[in-house]
């Protein structure tokens, strides 16, 4: 593979991983949002196979597969799973406006560039030099689980910080092994899943699915 | 190995046992086994203090701790001749307490748990003043805590005040134990090492920092004003076994630690910390015999002495640190003596009294003085014993308190007050304080020993009293015959206490007596005195005896009856009664909630049914210091819960602020 593509692939998936983030951050459906988790899912399979092919391991097409396969099939399909089940597709208004959103979400990714560039420094490899994205991702995750009151929307947080570990973990180390991956994605997996039916069962017994109701402590 | 290694190893080992028949045994063999190896441990702790008090030095114990990643000094316990002393002290106090426990402890304080807690407090106590590094004193000084606070709990269950009582003592003992590893920090900062004998030639301000700080732990444990209040709150709710080691041993490891800070760990202080403990000892005197002198309950007031006596004691070292500082060594010995011999004089006396209020408790049920009174002859082991002690408080003649007392007051007679300006002003004012509590003292205890033992009973309950068993009696009479002992013979201990501090000028008298050589050679012959008052009763007894002869016993009737001679016991004086002059006295000291409830009957408005008087007295220090600080606290309290307010969303922002914080911080 030429440097050029080589840079050119990067770029793309993480610039889609960043745009599907954002878009998250923007719109107020629910299928729509597990639909950009889909995509991001699958830039993310992208990506570890960019990177794998580029540093010369051939086992990175296997954990790119794995990859697509647990974060762009199997947990938006569990996520969609749920939200049918519940009869919600769409976010209840929330206490700041989208406009507020979207500069947080600006403010956020500065940030990440901010803080991330230092720790890259002067590197050649383009994929260090995305790493920026990694940690945008981490804090769109993060404030994505502030500003939603859905608990089907904390989930979709919860995987996009997730999906923003993982990418500052290949981008960092060049490809993980596929044991460790299939860890890392099967526990994420799981813990959706669960997360899944309770969210279920909350809608069952509360009526609705607002964390924000969720205020009473017990001593 | 000598006697020392042997008995710091049975030390452990009793307590050991004892934890073993407190776990595997029930019933009564738990009692009788339990407190026979606690007493076992406390007499061979006294021993092996003894023998470190005469000088004796072993290898010690040294106790295999690693802590990883951390370069301490190794944990040794080997009493020196001023620990020794402690040792002496708790030891005894710890086994006359356990051999009443065994005969008196019931309920849940002869549970498993009481007699372990009773078996940690009394290995703690014991070894606190065997360590010689910071660890190891901690180590003993928690277990203490721990302990007393297991101990302290006993009654929970059926009492509410007790949990109040506990929280109070827990709060202050943890306060107390922070404010020792503050300062123990300080000094292990400052010389890189762990052990007491690498404390040298701290420099100022780390070792007034570093004096602060302990000084005011261990004041917390001593009771001292004003950290004081968990006192009469401990005291009175502890089982009284427990509460008598605990007034008499426990708080007595305050005073070592203050011995510690001020003669070995840094001994070349600046001349206003002898101000410092005189100023606080001095307070803590007045304040504590005050109190003492209004309470009715008898615990209570026993507590308010304890706090007195330590008082007393700290005066007396403050004193003799300065003296030392202005160069007036004779003197300053004597004053340092006369601490020891408080501490161990109010460690014998605090015990009866403390034991024989808990014979009483048991045998009535009453810890009110109110409704005490006419003991003396239901109850005369018990009553002879509390009266001895009650002599030992007010320091009256051939008890240990009137031998300590009067060496304090020697040693500050003889102080030439002339040759400082700052000891011009201390040493009178001193003197007076001194001798204002002693006075007050006696009130105190012809009260606690007069209104709650002579005249008719008050109640039923007083009325059906019984005395105790074997050993509770056992237990009093062995601690009444150190009272006594110690105020016949001081000579020779004194000698020894001397050794202790680093003291000249200190003789016995023939074999008994004691001479103060450093001071004009002043001497006090405690068995020559008594002989000769013996002697000199004795002529008077014969003249009695024959006038009696002469004149036959005569019926007077009451002169001023009007016809009737009912007397009750209700037209007796009570404690309340008794010490409503000093209440009025030192009313401003001594804030009083008096409260008279007048019922009339239904159908006559302008006449009385009857008439209800109560009074309490209000610790003013409680009221002004230690409420408005627990509203404080309260307050910012509330403030958290606004933080914490069940919001997932809350919690998730802190995180998420905590992160970003993290991340510029990181790369700032």
């Amino acid at each position: 593979m030429g440097t050029e593509i080589y840079q050119q692939l990067i770029a793309t998936t993480t610039g889609v991983l960043l745009l599907t983030a954002i878009l998250q951050v923007w719109g107020r459906s629910l299928v729509r949002s597990i639909a950009l988790l889909a995509v991001q899912g699958a830039a993310l399979a992208g990506l570890v196979a960019t990177v794998g092919i580029g540093a010369g391991e051939p086992e990175a097409v296997a954990v790119a597969v794995e990859v697509l396969l647990v974060k762009s099939v199997l947990l938006p399909g569990a996520l969609l799973r749920s939200a049918r089940m519940i009869g919600e597709t769409r976010e209840r208004p929330a206490a700041i406006n989208t406009a507020v959103e979207l500069i947080g979400a600006a403010g956020l990714t500065l940030i990440a560039y901010i803080v991330g560039t230092p720790l890259v420094g002067p590197h050649p490899d383009p994929a260090r030099q995305a790493l920026p994205v990694g940690f945008s991702l981490v804090l769109l995750g993060f404030w994505l689980l502030l500003i939603r009151r859905s608990a089907i929307t904390q989930l979709i947080g919860f995987v996009v910080v997730d999906n923003g570990i993982a990418t500052v973990s290949f981008l960092i180390s060049g490809g993980l092994p596929l044991t460790v991956e299939l860890g890392a994605s099967l526990d994420v997996l799981l813990v959706v899943l669960i997360l899944g039916v309770l969210v279920v069962r909350m809608q069952r017994s509360q009526g609705h699915i607002d964390i924000t109701e969720l205020k009473e402590l017990h001593d | 190995m000598n006697l020392v290694d042997v008995g710091l190893q049975a030390t452990i080992g009793l307590a050991a046992v004892a934890i073993l028949a407190a776990t595997v045994l029930r019933g009564r063999a738990r009692n009788v086994l339990a407190g026979l190896a606690v007493a076992g441990s406390g007499l061979a702790a006294a021993t092996t203090g003894l023998a470190a008090l005469t000088g004796l030095a072993g290898t010690g114990l040294w106790l295999p701790v690693a802590l990883p990643g951390v370069a301490v000094d190794p944990l040794v316990l080997a009493p020196d001749r001023l620990g020794g002393f402690f040792m002496l002290l708790a030891g005894l106090v710890i086994a006359l307490a356990a051999i009443f426990g065994i005969g008196y402890a019931h309920g849940a304080a002869a549970s498993r748990t009481g007699w372990t807690g009773f078996a940690l407090f009394a290995i703690g106590v014991e070894l606190v003043p065997a360590a010689q590094d910071v660890l190891s004193f901690a180590l003993a000084w928690e277990l203490m805590a721990l302990g007393s606070t297991v101990l302290l709990l006993a009654d929970h269950a059926s009492r509410a005040a007790v949990r109040e009582a506990t929280l109070w003592y827990a709060v202050m003992t943890q306060l107390s134990f922070l404010l020792l590893l503050a300062g123990f920090g300080v000094l292990v900062a400052a010389d890189g090492g762990t052990s007491f004998a690498r404390v040298v030639g701290i420099g100022e301000p780390v070792a007034s920092l570093a004096f602060g700080l302990l000084v005011a732990g261990f004041a917390t444990k001593a009771g001292l004003v004003p950290v004081h209040v968990w006192l009469p709150r401990a005291h009175p709710e502890a089982p009284s076994h427990a509460s008598a080691a605990m007034s008499a041993a426990m708080v007595k490891m305050g005073v070592y630690g203050i011995l510690l800070v001020t003669l070995r760990l840094l001994p070349y202080g600046p001349s206003w910390w002898a101000l410092v403990l005189v100023f606080i000892g001095a307070i803590s005197a007045l304040y504590g015999i005050l109190q003492a002198s209004v309470q009715s309950d008898l615990k209570r007031l026993l507590a308010y002495s304890t706090t007195e006596n330590v008082g007393l004691i700290v005066t007396a070292i403050g004193a003799g640190l300065m003296l030392r500082q202005a160069g007036q060594n004779a003197v300053a010995d004597i004053a340092l003596v006369a601490a020891l011999l408080l501490a161990i004089s109010h460690a014998a006396f605090k015990t009866v009294l403390f034991l024989g209020a808990g014979a009483v408790l048991h045998a009535t049920g009453e810890r009110d003085l109110d409704a005490l009174g006419g003991l003396a002859s239901r109850m005369p082991i018990t009553s002879l014993t509390f009266g001895v002690g009650a002599l030992g408080a007010a320091a009256l003649p051939v008890t240990s308190g009137f031998v300590a007392e009067w060496v304090l007051l020697q040693a500050l007679i003889h102080a030439d007050a002339r040759s400082d300006r700052l000891l011009a002003v201390v040493i009178p004012i001193t003197m007076g304080v001194v001798a204002l509590t002693i006075g007050l003292g006696l009130l105190t205890f012809v009260k606690a020993s007069g209104v709650g033992f002579l005249a008719r009973p008050r109640t039923p309950q007083a009325a059906a009293a019984r005395e105790v068993g074997f050993t509770e009696r056992l237990a009093m009479l062995a601690a009444a015959g150190l009272t006594i002992g110690l105020g016949l013979i001081p000579g020779p201990l004194s000698q020894l206490l001397a050794g202790a501090v680093g003291a000249r000028g200190l003789a016995t008298s023939g074999w008994t007596g004691l001479e103060l050589a450093g001071l004009d050679a002043v001497m006090l012959d405690p068995v020559a005195l008594t002989a000769l008052t013996t002697v000199m009763l004795a002529g008077v007894l014969v003249v009695n005896g024959i006038a009696a002869r002469r004149h036959p016993r005569r019926e007077v009737d009451l002169a001023w009856g009007c016809g009737g001679e009912r007397t009750s016991a209700r037209m007796e004086y009570n404690a309340t009664s008794y010490s409503e002059p000093l209440a009025r006295v030192f009313g401003a000291s001594l804030q009083t909630r008096r409260s008279v409830e007048i019922s009339h009957p239904d159908d006559a408005p302008l006449l009385v049914s009857e008439m209800a008087f109560s009074q309490e007295t209000v610790d003013l220090i409680e009221q002004k210091v230690y409420e408005p600080a627990a509203r404080w606290t309260q307050r910012f309290g509330d403030l958290a819960r606004r933080l914490q307010n069940g919001s997932i969303h809350r919690y998730l922002g802190f995180s998420f602020a905590a992160l970003l914080l993290v991340l510029i911080l990181v790369t700032r």
